[in-house]
């Protein structure tokens, strides 16, 4: 008897914590358990490296693909799991620290928490698309009750929205993979890739306008992304530090890794795409100019980030979609870093609308400070993260001589310096209400220790970008490396 | 007789609209499915699992394929449902503004549904611990047996408004039952003869085809997912019968129904 | 009269009368997703599409003359039997769909029963 370590455990050991939550209740040690568990996985991700880096690992489940389920750990699976696994930490650690929002601490939020965050690791792990599918709904049903989670108007409208538009992209997605399997008799993601070009052709048009509705608004595409700012406004930043930070991300790769896994070109949806990424990008960033709460304009900033992040994955050739990955990483590290800061702001402040933010430099420097270098990663300025992945995107689009998405980019981040310099303006002009100010409590440095590592994080990865490069160029391989992955998938027979 | 109505209002525009969309996109599927969508997948996987199922030593496939084959995804499934009862104790706690959520004592529920409760509650139970037993052997399995027990003793909550079930004591069932699956997959990996996640590491003669203790792991396994549904399922009715106190519906809600 | 009936053992003709009927099912959920404001409405709306697919999955998947795929009455062999995967996965989207309209409606009330709202025109909690 000998104990693996396997990538299953990944999925495992959150679904046994979650399953053993009332021993923790008793033993008062939600937290600890959470915060810990995803610090292990990370540690575990961290482990694996040496590996992957040789060869993907392939794990069955209790019959070998094509027949069954298995688990795919490559570059990039890794990359993601590692990501949405440090994210995770961040955020649990700063909700343990902070001593506002209790029912954050509580039994359904740690189950909650820990599964949205196994779900997006099934999702990015499988190889088998109806294991996909549970996964999605996994992540779908934690997403939904964690918006909830509140429990007053505003939390239950965001909870009920998202739940009946999330449910509708997961019966499009059902429908696609059940014409799928009808067609092929298939399930495993690299077997039906074998089969999909067999297909005929308006079918294999069926099949991909469904699974881009379904993902397209579960990833946050335009034009199905109406929703998003409602439900970002709604529910607690820290929740939505992990929807922009986690579950998008998450959903963004499935979108791609099934794009360029089934189509054997992937030039034929390549215009689509980024034009969807490109419509994404350019009206989220200038919806945002006009907003005036600034959950809804991390929401649409997100939003346009996603857009910008789509279009450069779309274009599928390597230089862009290593930079595309990379920008993935910060903004996930970023958008953790804006939503959680504004979960400090809300419990100073009673509303987060720009006019009743003036002055907030005066009573919370530090958040402010922090707030300022997250808008600049956001824009991409030199010293910071943003601007070596946003450099990496637009040098792999100008190599190629193809000039309308660099145009496009530099735009939505002048409109995006716009917008946050707004806010930034109104954080550090004089306070309109001098009154209020004497009830702020001063800022306690332990509820920022999980935003330093963060900003520390994006300094040192936009001084020394190299320690991810090669990472990042693997990733980028795997998730173009079609033909690698059909072999390592069915060259093993049972 | 009908009070008359201008044409413009008995027909709205926008339903017209939605009517003539819908009506084209299902004519768009219908000429695309029937060419092309007729014919049952062959050659699939469904037909391999067919072949290799006597190794597992379980007469009905659907649960070969449900515990063992696709176990992963039952697990996911379990896990499903267990976020939903969750997510329902999550809202229902506590009652929340509104007057603490007590059923009402004083209704009693008519005499056919006592009695027939009384008649009804053991043959369910029974009904239902049959069906996950013999879940590797006939029709039904964890899923099935699971909701019928949850059902019987639903209909005892019905009948009986001082009947509860313990929440404290469900989640601890729910939470062996859970961990039970889990740790069962686990065991799967630790074993060198299986070393797969989920993988049969009992005995599973195929000679004992068709009896009660057969294909090892499954018949535990389907025995866990019932009893985790039974208590998930139940845990629900339980939150939302608390739910329905005696708050009426405001006429509007009614109205608009 | 005999011959009609024979009709309809024929595979094609079953197979293309299920999905009519599913794929009209599909499409009147989607008719009620987009039209009714009526939050228990829009999730009966969203049940019905689910189930239509389920149909089309189970129907299509079957072929008239096919046991069920399991061993008793007699059945000594795994041949000519249905497709499991098929009634395994319905099993498991069933279940899954159950967990999500469970939840939904138990928003649904709590959101009723905080603020007698029931459809889903009338929330404007999030606009500015």
């Amino acid at each position: 008897m000998t104990l693996h370590f396997t990538p299953v455990w990944f999925i495992a050991v959150p679904l046994l914590l979650a399953f053993l939550a009332p021993l923790w209740v008793r033993w008062r040690l939600l937290m600890p358990v959470l915060f810990s568990a995803q610090v292990a996985l990370f540690a575990l991700a961290l482990s694996w490296i040496p590996a992957v880096r040789i060869a993907p690992i392939l794990e069955t489940i209790v019959i070998a693909p094509p027949l069954g389920i298995h688990l795919h750990l490559d570059a990039i699976a890794l990359l993601l799991v590692a990501l949405f696994s440090f994210a995770g930490a961040i955020i649990t650690a700063f909700i343990w620290l902070d001593n506002g929002a209790a029912h954050l601490r509580e039994r359904p939020a740690f189950i909650l928490i820990l599964l949205l965050i196994a779900g997006s690791n099934g999702m990015v792990l499988t190889g088998d698309i109806f294991n996909l599918y549970v996964f999605i709904e996994i992540v779908g049903v934690s997403a939904y009750a964690l918006a909830a989670i509140r429990r007053d108007k505003t939390a239950l409208e965001a909870g009920l929205k998202y739940l009946i538009v999330g449910s509708v992209a997961a019966i499009f997605i059902l429908f696609a993979i059940v014409l799928l399997y009808l067609q092929t008799g298939q399930l495993n993601i690299a077997a039906l890739a074998q089969a999909f070009s067999n297909m005929p052709a308006q079918m294999q048009l069926l099949i991909g306008l469904l699974m881009l509705i379904g993902l397209g608004i579960k990833a946050e595409l335009f034009p199905f992304n109406f929703w998003v700012p409602d439900i970002y406004r709604g529910s607690d930043p820290e929740i939505t530090a992990l929807y922009s930070g986690v579950l998008v991300k998450a959903f963004l790769f499935v979108l791609f890794h099934l794009t360029f896994i089934l189509l054997a070109d992937p030039t034929v949806a390549r215009n689509w795409l980024m034009a969807l990424g490109a419509i994404t990008m350019i009206v989220a960033e200038l919806v945002a100019l006009r907003q005036n709460d600034l959950r809804r304009m991390l929401a649409y900033s997100s939003l346009g980030q996603v857009g910008l992040i789509t279009l450069a994955l779309a274009f599928a050739s390597e230089a862009t979609t290593a930079g595309a990955l990379f920008h993935m990483i910060n903004h996930t590290f970023i958008k953790v870093l804006l939503f959680l800061l504004a979960a400090l702001m809300l419990r100073q402040y009673a509303s987060l609308k720009l006019t009743d933010v003036h002055g907030l430099s005066r009573t919370m420097p530090l958040a402010a400070g922090l707030f300022v270098l997250g808008a600049l990663a956001v824009l991409g300025l030199p010293p910071l993260s943003g601007f070596i992945s946003k450099l990496w995107i637009l040098k792999g689009f100008s190599d190629v001589q193809t000039f309308w998405p660099v145009a496009l980019i530099l735009t939505a981040a002048l409109i995006e310096a716009g917008y946050y310099f707004r806010w930034i303006r109104a954080f550090y002009a004089a306070p309109t209400d001098a009154a209020s100010m004497a009830k702020m409590e001063g800022e306690k440095v332990l509820n920022y220790a999980p935003l330093l590592v963060i900003a520390g994080v994006l300094i040192v990865l936009g001084v020394a970008p190299f320690l991810l490069e090669d990472w990042l160029q693997q990733a980028a391989q795997a998730l173009l490396g079609r033909e690698a992955l059909l072999n390592a998938v069915l060259g093993v027979q049972p | 007789m009908s009070r008359r109505l201008p044409l413009r209002k008995r027909f709205r525009v926008h339903t017209l609209l939605l009517i003539a969309l819908c009506g084209w996109l299902l004519m768009l599927h219908l000429t695309l499915l029937l060419n092309h969508g007729l014919d049952a997948p062959s050659n699939g996987v469904g037909d391999l699992y067919l072949a290799r199922n006597s190794e597992t030593a379980s007469a009905n496939v659907v649960t070969t394929v449900v515990v063992s084959y696709r176990g992963f995804d039952t697990l996911g499934e379990v896990t499903v449902l267990f976020l939903a009862a969750t997510g329902v104790g999550l809202l229902f706690a506590g009652g929340l503004g509104a007057t603490p959520a007590f059923r009402d004592r004083h209704n009693h529920p008519n005499e056919v549904m006592v009695t027939g409760t009384r008649l009804l509650f053991p043959a369910l139970l029974l009904l239902g611990v049959y069906i996950v037993l013999h879940g590797h052997l006939s029709p039904g399995g964890g899923f099935q047996g699971g909701v019928i027990v949850a059902t019987a003793f639903f209909l005892r909550m019905i009948a009986d408004p001082n009947f509860n079930l313990d929440h404290a004591q469900l989640g601890w069932v729910e939470s062996f039952a859970g961990s039970g699956f889990v740790l069962f997959g686990m065991l799967g990996l630790v074993f060198v003869t299986t070393a797969s996640f989920l993988g049969n590491f009992l005995p599973h003669p195929v000679a004992a085809m068709g009896q009660l203790v057969s294909a090892g792991v499954i018949p535990l396994i389907y025995l866990l997912v019932g009893i985790k549904v039974g208590a998930e399922i139940g845990a629900i009715f339980q939150d939302m019968l608390e739910a329905d106190h005696d708050a009426p519906l405001p006429a509007r809600a009614a109205e608009e129904l | 009269m005999l011959e009609v009936l024979e009709l309809f053992d024929r595979p094609a003709v079953l197979h293309s009368i299920y999905l009519i009927g599913s794929l009209i099912l599909f499409f009147i959920g989607l008719y009620g997703l987009l039209a009714k404001r009526h939050l228990l409405k829009i999730f009966v709306s969203i049940e019905i599409m689910e189930l239509a697919v389920y149909l089309i999955l189970i129907a299509i998947a079957t072929t008239p003359g096919e046991t069920a795929p399991i061993l008793s009455d007699g059945l000594t062999a795994f041949t000519g039997m249905s497709d499991p995967i098929p009634q395994a996965l319905t099993l498991t989207a069933i279940v899954i769909g159950v967990a999500v309209t469970a939840l939904g409606t138990s928003m649904a009330i709590q959101y009723h029963r905080l603020t007698g709202k029931v459809s889903v025109g009338e929330m404007t909690e999030l606009k500015d």
